[in-house]
């Protein structure tokens, strides 16, 4: 049996995903781009990328957007709205339906669909490099029974059986897992290229139910981008007395302006717009040179940001719901990439919204593991278990030294090697600590054990192997082997992971809140340890070259020692520095 | 007894089914992983060369607006450094239109469908395009 994928068949760009090894994964165009422009060229074929090259030279045979007409009659009243401003013809068609007309042939909106999925068919196949003859596909909420129809036939025509229609923040729900949480209420913010949709969704039994879904059909990055140019334009305007906006080839290097400047100003506070030689002006070539900043960008785009607000407030009133009932909050959507979109969001939910899909893909995402659910591979793959804290030995100072970081896929084995802390010393005693804390005491101890018959050595030179292995089942072998003598002691521990998630999460909280000063703690152990070292070897030498040393530098160096040596258990972390320091000198 | 063997034949053909998938789903990946490792490098170049050519734009912007020999000679030393990695100018006026290798930006009374001018240059690198030109094409108006 084939791979189920997960289509996010969008109104700007569409996107395709794919269960792998138990992770979904983001299927590239041929053009190594993870969306894919919905943009069609019946006549000659052509989609994505490529079709939208020509949009300027075929306005009438080349169909972007349209998701607009899918399954709707020429009569809707969106259906009249959108004639005015699309560029291609649409006509009424078969029952009242509205279809486009190309080249002198009519065609659905289904068969124009199709070809984009046919598109992300071929790429989706030439990446998995086999047959790819099922799909979930993802709509609209508010997609009614004819246009989640038309959608389903659009998949028919480009030959894929689709197993399911589900609704798009359902998909975006799935792909944050929200369905495994407690979250029972959930908003799903989907700001596009060219739409805005608000939905809140209520789990039960593992069934998401959309309560409700409002929005903007009209209202998409592309408004953003647009208030861009107009601002830069307006600007430059007014410095040079050129209107930018009338000349295409100018205003086709500022739309790239802006783009680049509204995703530059995601991360950063300040973006350059540098065009050199953007027009003529009377008195030679012109360049339009500015920076602007996060804060001015923000002022321009503002009143489209509150625009999305009204939606949201009649979301949940028709769903009756008060803000507080809202669980969690996802963002779908490039344009949730924005600073200023998280910071409403969470100022109006009072909470931050899930943001670690990538918003361009999440909705793909989910879809290509509802594919999983169907085809079994989600519930069938061998869910492979994770170490939820670290666990490593105690050492030297009573310092935890970690063997396996937490969030290791399991089963693994892990060995190090380790010494002698004494000269003569014979035997050695192996802790066996779980946790993120930097000192041992701080940490859990699940067992210890004493591996003894080391032949006597100066300290440093034994070598102890302690091999930490931990199979499928979370057991925990723990191993110490005396590579000079081979003699071996090992304690085998069932209960490494078998921590409630409430200790995990206790002890995943109380690193972070002491991480301050236990790292204080651990670099004053080390300082310590670092010291006694240096006292023993400056001890060796000196009784190695008895003799041989000038009676002014031994006494010196044993002065030195002897200083440092004295505050070695009391003195405090900075003053052990400095007489180490100075010892060294 | 019988009941019971049934259920374990299902549970070790599950079994061995999701052990065939993931075995599958693992070689798959190393073929890709290796795949990818090679056009990681090519890409890697590919991110470089196309924060390169903006800078490279202007040169050639300026180039048309002044008569100064030394931008010519830049400009030369620039593409013949492009060159000798692999990045080949997209020819484009007085040839057809062709978006996998062309944007067009506007139309011009002209002969149909040929690029009459270029706006921005394209480029390929090793055979790929990595940025489209962008042209105004001819139209003919009746």
């Amino acid at each position: 049996m084939g791979k189920i994928i997960g289509i996010d068949l969008g109104t700007t760009n569409s996107a395709v995903a794919v269960m792998e090894g138990g992770n979904p994964k983001v299927i590239h165009s041929a053009e190594g781009r993870n969306v894919i422009p919905s943009v069609v060229d019946p006549i000659s074929h052509i989609v994505g990328d490529v079709a939208k090259h020509q949009l300027v030279l075929k306005p009438k045979t080349t169909i972007f957007s349209i998701k607009r007409l899918m399954g709707r009659k020429y009569t809707d009243e969106s259906v009249q709205f959108d004639s005015k401003w699309l560029p291609y013809t649409i006509k009424s068609g078969r029952d009242g339906m509205a279809d486009v007309e190309v080249g002198g042939r009519t065609l659905t909106p289904q068969e124009i669909s199709a070809m984009i999925l046919q598109k992300i068919k071929a790429d989706a196949e030439a990446y998995l490099g086999s047959k790819v003859t099922q799909a979930v596909i993802t709509v609209p909420a508010y997609f009614d029974d004819s246009q989640r129809q038309a959608t389903k036939q659009a998949g028919e025509i480009a030959g894929l059986e689709v197993l399911r229609i589900i609704n798009e923040p359902t998909a975006a729900a799935l792909a944050y897992g929200l369905d495994k949480k407690n979250a029972h209420t959930i908003a799903v913010y989907d700001l596009g290229g060219g739409t805005f949709d608000i939905s809140t969704l209520e789990l039960g039994e593992g069934v998401y139910e959309v309560k409700s879904t409002n929005g903007d059909t009209h209202l998409g990055g592309d408004d953003f981008d647009k208030a861009i140019i107009d601002y830069i334009a307006e600007e430059f305007k007014k410095e040079n007395g050129v209107d930018l906006s009338k000349d295409p080839q100018a205003l086709q290097r500022l739309r790239e302006s802006a783009e680049k400047a509204k995703i530059e100003l995601s991360s950063a506070t300040e973006a350059q717009i540098n065009q050199p030689f953007i027009t003529q002006g009377s008195s030679g070539p012109l360049h339009l040179t500015m920076s602007l900043s996060r804060s001015k960008l923000e002022q321009i785009v503002d009143e489209l940001i509150q625009k999305t607000l009204k939606p949201v407030e009649i979301a949940l009133k028709d769903a009756g719901i008060k803000v507080s009932d809202i669980n969690e909050i996802v963002m779908v959507g490039g344009m949730t990439r924005m600073p200023k979109i998280v910071e409403t969001v969470t100022k109006f939910f009072g909470k931050e919204p899930n943001k670690s899909v990538n918003p361009d893909e999440v909705v793909a995402v989910g879809a290509a593991i509802q594919g999983g659910v169907l085809g079994g591979e989600v519930k069938d793959v061998l869910l492979l278990d994770v170490t939820p804290l670290t666990l490593g030995i105690e050492t030297l100072g009573g310092v935890s030294t970690p063997l396996i970081d937490k969030n290791t896929t399991i089963p693994t084995s892990k060995s190090q090697v380790f010494s002698t802390a004494a000269d003569n010393q014979t035997q050695v005693e192996i802790n066996v600590l779980q946790g993120e804390r930097p000192m041992a005491a701080d940490n859990k101890s699940l067992g210890r054990f004493i591996l003894d018959g080391i032949p006597p050595a100066p300290r440093g030179v034994p070598q102890v192997e302690v091999a930490f292995d931990i199979d499928a089942n979370g057991i925990l072998n723990v191993k110490a082997s005396d590579k000079a003598t081979g003699k071996e002691q090992s304690i085998k521990i069932t209960g490494s992971t078998g921590l409630s998630k409430e200790e995990v999460e206790k002890m995943t909280k109380e690193a972070e809140v002491h991480a301050e000063e236990d790292k204080a703690k651990k670099e004053s152990v080390e300082v310590r340890n670092q010291a006694d070292a240096m006292i023993f070897t400056a001890e060796k030498t000196l009784k190695d070259n008895e003799g041989k040393i000038e009676e002014g530098l031994k006494k010196e160096i044993e002065e030195k020692t002897k200083a440092l040596k004295d505050i070695l258990s009391t003195g405090s972390k900075e003053d052990l520095e400095v007489k180490t320091k100075d010892r060294a000198s | 007894m019988k009941k019971h063997d049934e259920k374990f034949d299902k549970k070790e053909k599950d079994l061995e089914n999701a052990l065939r998938r993931a075995l599958a789903d693992y070689q798959n990946l190393e073929k890709r992983i290796a795949e990818e490792k090679s056009s990681w490098v090519r890409s890697a170049n590919k991110d470089l060369i196309l924060r390169l050519l903006p800078g490279l734009d202007s040169l050639l912007l300026a180039e048309k607006h002044t008569d100064d020999e030394g931008v010519k000679v830049s400009i030369d030393h620039f593409l013949d450094i492009f060159r000798k990695e692999g990045v080949e100018k997209i020819e484009t006026i007085g040839r057809e239109f062709n978006p996998n290798l062309m944007e067009a930006i506007s139309t011009r009374e002209g002969e149909e469908g040929i690029v009459l001018e270029e706006i921005k240059v394209g480029y390929m690198l090793k055979g790929e395009v990595i940025r489209p030109a962008q042209v105004v094409v001819g139209k003919e108006t009746n």
